[in-house]
């Protein structure tokens, strides 16, 4: 397929770059392992003083802390690098040359940019879902762990979806170059469940910019809180928030071309 | 040398006026946090009736407390200062006859200030009716001391921030280096948590370190949690880590800028 | 004729333009209800191009020339009017029609900074579709025509402006497009660096037999490279026809530059016409015919005290703006 040939010539060419800042990248992965540890002593913290945090216990929020690390290394992996690449180039011009490619505009603004070293973060991510979903097993059934894998998913699908739209915004409101600012404010709220926010909080974090949907609700389903169709909806939520990015991107570049100058 | 300041705060707030609308936006930073932390730790008092002596309405009061100390004694030198080093753009302000850390960046720490605390004020008060936080403890007596130690807290806060970023005339990741020093920062300040409830061993180590100065000494304060012995031994370990700062800035920038010099820039 | 590459048939271009007065009262009005103003950037313009053409695309700033040229790569989309290209409709944007196809900024980079343009190559290779072995036939013979070398190897932000254009032309042409739009290819660049760009353009055209229009501010690669060229003012076509034809048109004019002694204390206007020229503001410019370039050398020399004359054409802005305002 011409898309995986794509998809590894941009690998190969983030590659190279980051090797051209080999140091740097050593010390960014040290400094996830880092930030790592502090999450883990911040849980140890809160479980020396209780046993349950919004009724779930030290397992599960090891595995939200995986999920909410899977999420985030979407996030810098792609999203922070690709949309300060798109802001520089809608501010230069030089995404006119975008549009020109015989490509779809938006995976090219999706994967221009790839922060190869943030595979080492993935890796963690996954470490912390193995180790958390094992300390708690005995809550976990077989539909659990497959819902919580489909909404894993396509929480992260409803977060991407969301960030296409903010950056779509730019070719409405030019001056709007700090588009994805409320989302990287608000990835904070991702590491705890929801159930511990109060009601305002939880609803912006739901409705408006959704990164409790993306961590706290796969993990519910893995404990089994989600009923079948309620899993089906959120993955339904999931493609048709897709679906709606992929209009607004395209009813985007359409003004772009029709006022640009 | 007066007038000098007087400049500088105009231009610089007249430069973040410009941006006003972005601030808005950045202050969402500052707040989430906090919040969080406050919703995870009044969750777990209310399921408990108490968290090691400590009710809701105590982290309620504690991490609003919080919000405000934080405006206060924070800074943001690291992101206006760096790279100002890295593109060469300090040299000019190296040949006028005004010290660039302590006038020219020092007063742009405090316009990005007040232009943040204009933002912030009418949302803390949204939060504080949402919130209903305990002030009952808090005296004019508290605040005057509290203002204190917050000074106190801002001078070594923002020394150490300084002495930090000038690192930056040796290399380019001092971003990585400060965000060590960030991390341990919300360990050991109550930023994340109020102190006593850290196992004994970050207690102790923090009354040894400075962090403490920037949020968890001046919210004691004003929460009317502390002794008089306490605070005056705060508030020695606060000067001497201000000596220590001051010290350990003017080496570090003295031989910073013996090198940019040396080797161009 | 249906074997011309590029049919143009009176394309247009308005922008909406909203007007906003300074002040935040102004701001907080126009808020609620925006004032636009149409500004017409191109108006009906028609022209045909035939195959293997270089064409020449002349203009003040702001005559549309740009909007044009994106119109044509399929960037904007017209107001009215209908435009072909290779068959194609551009705003389409038909992959087939932009894998045929290329547009070099010269004021836009295409490749990226951080990484040596060998690597930029390869992505393009990618995104493009280009096999393996015409790929590679292809940057052979850019390599040959552009003295690329080793500056393929360097990271894009260590090569000098000149080097760089180099790059940005050849990533622009892996895909052996037939069709090549320039906006400004040598804008920036010294007198090598530009004498080099307009060298590979026309060995590159003779060899491939591609389709060139640009355009440019520089009247020597209009001379060098085109034998046609098209003139459009405030929007309008108002030339389109032989080089040649152009000169003798316009040439009556010659641009007499004097650097004086005591420059305030003498009028130069009964000389010729006096003419700003900003690059140079220690001299004093004025126009004159052609046919009197001579004589009236001649009288100045003798009467003012002259440090310093230049004669040479005027600018190719000058001569357009004036050649049609008259």
């Amino acid at each position: 397929m011409h898309i995986f040939k794509l998809l590894k010539t941009f690998l190969q060419v983030n590659i190279q770059m980051s090797l051209a800042y080999r140091a740097d990248t050593v010390v960014n992965m040290l400094l996830n392992l880092m930030w790592l540890g502090w999450e883990l002593l911040s849980l140890s913290i809160i479980f020396a003083n209780t046993n349950t945090l919004g009724g779930w216990g030290p397992g599960e929020l090891i595995t939200l802390l995986g999920v909410f690390r899977m999420v985030n290394t979407l996030m810098s992996a792609f999203i922070w690098p690709n949309t300060e690449k798109f802001n520089a180039s809608v501010r230069d011009g030089s995404f006119d040359y975008n549009l020109l490619m015989p490509v779809d505009s938006m995976f090219l603004v999706t994967f221009s940019r790839i922060t190869v070293w943030r595979a080492w973060e993935m890796l963690l991510a996954i470490g912390l879902l193995v180790s958390g979903i094992s300390i708690s097993r005995d809550l976990i059934s077989l539909p659990g762990f497959l819902g919580f894998l489909l909404l894993v998913i396509s929480g992260m699908l409803i977060i991407y979806s969301l960030w296409i739209v903010l950056i779509a915004l730019t070719f409405w409101f030019t001056k709007f170059d700090n588009n994805v600012t409320i989302l990287q404010a608000l990835m904070d709220a991702g590491r705890y469940p929801i159930s511990v926010y109060p009601v305002w909080l939880r609803i912006i974090v739901t409705f408006i910019i959704p990164i409790g949907v993306a961590t706290t609700i796969p993990v519910q389903a893995l404990r089994g809180e989600l009923a079948g169709p309620q899993v089906l909806l959120f993955a339904g939520v999931g493609v048709i928030g897709f679906w709606l990015a992929s209009r607004v991107w395209r009813a985007g570049v359409k003004r772009y071309s029709g006022a640009s100058s | 040398m007066l007038k000098i300041y007087q400049r500088l705060w105009q231009v610089n707030w007249a430069e973040y006026w410009q941006y006003r609308a972005n601030m808005l936006m950045y202050l969402l930073y500052w707040l989430i946090s906090p919040i969080v932390y406050l919703a995870v730790w009044t969750s777990i008092a209310n399921a408990k009736g108490s968290v090691n002596g400590l009710t809701a309405n105590d982290f309620i009061a504690y991490y609003m407390t919080l919000l405000v100390v934080d405006q206060l004694t924070s800074n943001i030198i690291i992101h206006i200062f760096a790279y100002k080093v890295q593109d060469g753009s300090l040299s000019s302000e190296l040949i006028r006859p005004a010290h660039p850390m302590l006038t020219n960046t020092f007063m742009n720490n405090l316009a990005s200030k007040a232009l943040n605390l204009l933002v912030f004020i009418p949302v803390w008060g949204v939060l504080w009716l949402l919130y209903q936080p305990d002030f009952s403890a808090v005296t004019a007596l508290n605040l005057l001391i509290a203002a204190l130690a917050m000074l106190l807290g801002f001078l070594v806060s923002f020394l150490l921030s300084a002495a930090i970023t000038s690192l930056a005339f040796w290399t380019t990741r001092v971003y990585s280096v400060h965000e060590f020093y960030f991390a341990i920062s919300l360990l050991f300040s109550g930023q994340f948590v109020p102190l006593q409830l850290m196992p004994q061993f970050i207690q102790t180590a923090a009354q040894f370190l400075p962090f403490q100065l920037f949020l968890y000494f001046p919210i004691q304060i004003i929460l009317g949690k502390l002794s008089t012995a306490q605070i005056a031994q705060g508030f020695l370990s606060g000067v001497i880590w201000l000596a220590v700062a001051w010290l350990l800035f003017r080496w570090v920038w003295r031989e910073g800028v013996k090198r940019y010099s040396a080797v161009g820039a | 004729m249906s074997d011309d590459v590029i049919q143009v048939e009176s394309l247009s271009k308005t922008y909406k333009v909203s007007e906003r007065e300074a002040g935040f009262g102004a701001a907080m009005r126009s808020f609620f209800r925006r004032k636009f103003k149409d500004v017409e950037a191109v108006k009906r313009v028609s022209f045909n191009i035939q195959p293997g053409e270089i064409v020449g695309f002349l203009g003040p700033n702001g005559a549309g020339k740009t909007t044009t040229l994106k119109m044509l790569s399929g960037l904007l989309n017209p107001t009215e009017g209908r435009a072909h290209v290779l068959g194609f409709t551009p705003w389409e944007l038909k992959p087939a029609y932009l894998r045929s196809m290329t547009l070099v900024m010269g004021q836009r980079n295409r490749l990226s900074w951080d990484i040596p343009a060998a690597d930029s190559f390869l992505l393009n290779q990618a995104i493009y579709r280009i096999p393996d072995d015409e790929y590679k036939t292809t940057l052979k013979e850019l390599d040959d025509l552009l003295e690329l070398g080793p500056l393929l190897k360097k990271p894009v932000r260590n090569l000098s402006l000149g080097e760089r254009m180099k790059c940005e032309i050849a990533a622009g042409l892996l895909h052996r497009p037939k069709v090549l739009f320039l906006d400004e290819p040598t804008i920036g660049l010294d007198i090598t660096g530009q004498a080099r760009i307009r060298e590979f353009l026309r060995e590159y055209n003779h060899r491939t037999g591609a389709t060139i229009l640009l355009t440019s501010h520089y009247m020597a690669d209009v001379t060098a490279l085109c034998e046609r060229i098209i003139i459009i003012h405030h929007g309008q076509l108002k030339y389109d026809g032989g080089l040649a034809n152009l000169s003798r048109r316009i040439a009556p004019f010659k641009l007499i530059g004097v650097l004086l002694a005591e420059p305030a204390a003498y009028s130069l206007a009964h000389y010729g016409t006096p003419v700003e020229n900003e690059e140079d503001a220690d001299k004093h410019y004025i126009q004159v015919p052609a046919g009197d370039v001579a004589g009236i050398t001649a009288r100045m020399l003798a009467e003012l005290p002259i440090h310093d004359i230049t004669i040479a054409d005027p600018p190719i802005e000058t001569v357009i703006e004036r050649a049609f305002n008259e």
